[in-house]
């Protein structure tokens, strides 16, 4: 269950439309580590995660990668709001333009739909785990290299903040695989599935 | 496994990663943790590229040309985020005392916000329309700029963060 209240995580607010910059950030909305996919592998993973409190901590980071989402929105919607026909045609903009105007729709940088292709759940603790570690790093990257690319100091507040979250969750994820590890039998630590192997938790 | 070392973590094994479990560390005050994207010092450490931004969450009387009403929505945003940050660290953390109290007391600030910010300008929760204008006729969830929008599209609105 989610309720919604009515302002961002993080406050946006951009005053110059920059369509090249919105083309950019669009990709940590639908693109391969955006924020859709965050959201989407944490809350698909934790149904079958044998530690219960690895469960609570996907729904929790889950649920924050959805306001990572609507801050990422939020920015392309302000960079693009109050497009000129002339800036629709900045080099990079002009396709997204032709098939969505300014409306939002979750793709890649390069053009690319969202899909869940781009992440996965496989039903193994440790499989999953070292996944959404690797995540947040490849989002760290994004982020980071956004950063280097973009000047404008009311869209680099949000990005900057955004790239650390991605640092908290690892390290969340990090601590959450020594939770499970802790749970584990010994005398089975690496050759099995905890999620579906249920007998090889320890009591 | 059975074992812990001094970190808190299992003991290293081949062929399967560790990470030290964190230990708690004096936060940051509210505005500096919004800013940074951490409540914990210690979780935070150099990026040279972003180092030249600008902290919206700190007034400096010459710089800032928020109105009231957006310092408002900074200092809800302010609590409400060093909320979703200790909630992470207590998932993980769940028996830390300092954690605990703290959160104990964010828990509070927030819902002392929410109302005041309700009873001011408008409900960001369906709950602060019942605690903040307790005594109003109206139901007041669609008033108040969307989220995205802060410089509203409608007339009456703007301005707002």
């Amino acid at each position: 269950m989610w309720a919604y209240e009515k302002r961002l995580q993080y406050p946006v607010k951009i005053t110059k439309t920059c369509p090249k910059t919105a083309q950019l950030i669009i990709s940590q909305y639908g693109g391969p580590d955006g924020e859709l996919s965050a959201s989407m592998r944490y809350l698909a993973q934790r149904y079958s995660m044998p530690v219960k409190k690895v469960g609570g901590l996907l729904t929790d980071i889950g649920t924050e990668e959805i306001n990572h989402m609507e801050i990422i929105c939020a920015m392309v919607y302000q960079l693009t709001k109050n497009l000129t026909p002339e800036q629709a045609k900045t080099a990079g903009f002009d396709a997204y333009y032709v098939d969505h105007t300014s409306g939002l729709w979750p793709q890649a940088a390069a053009g690319v739909p969202f899909t869940s292709l781009e992440f996965q759940s496989k039903g193994d603790t440790f499989a999953d785990l070292f996944e959404d570690m690797a995540a947040e790093q490849k989002a760290r990257t994004v982020y980071e290299n956004l950063l280097r690319v973009i000047d404008d100091p009311d869209v680099r507040a949000p990005l900057k903040y955004l790239r650390e979250r991605e640092i908290v969750h690892f390290q969340r994820f990090g601590e959450a695989l020594e939770m499970t590890k802790e749970k584990l039998d010994h005398n089975n630590y690496y050759f099995f599935n905890a999620e579906f192997d249920k007998k090889m938790l320890r009591k | 496994m059975k074992e812990q070392n001094a970190c808190g973590c299992t003991p290293q094994t081949l062929a399967m990663a560790s990470v030290p479990m964190q230990e708690w560390c004096e936060p940051y005050d509210l505005a500096t943790a919004i800013y940074s994207g951490t409540l914990f010092p210690c979780l935070n450490l150099n990026f040279f590229d972003a180092e030249d931004i600008p902290s919206p969450f700190r007034d400096k009387p010459a710089a800032t040309k928020a109105t009231e009403h957006e310092k408002a929505l900074r200092e809800v945003c302010k609590v409400g985020f060093a909320v979703n940050d200790l909630t992470l660290y207590l998932d993980t953390h769940p028996d830390c005392p300092h954690g605990i109290k703290l959160m104990k007391e964010l828990l509070q600030q927030r819902l002392d916000g929410l109302a005041q910010y309700a009873g001011q300008y408008h409900p960001l929760t369906q709950l602060s329309i019942v605690t903040g204008i307790p005594n109003s006729n109206q139901y007041e969830w669609d008033e108040g700029p969307l989220p995205w929008d802060p410089f509203g599209s409608e007339s009456e609105q703007g301005g707002l963060l």
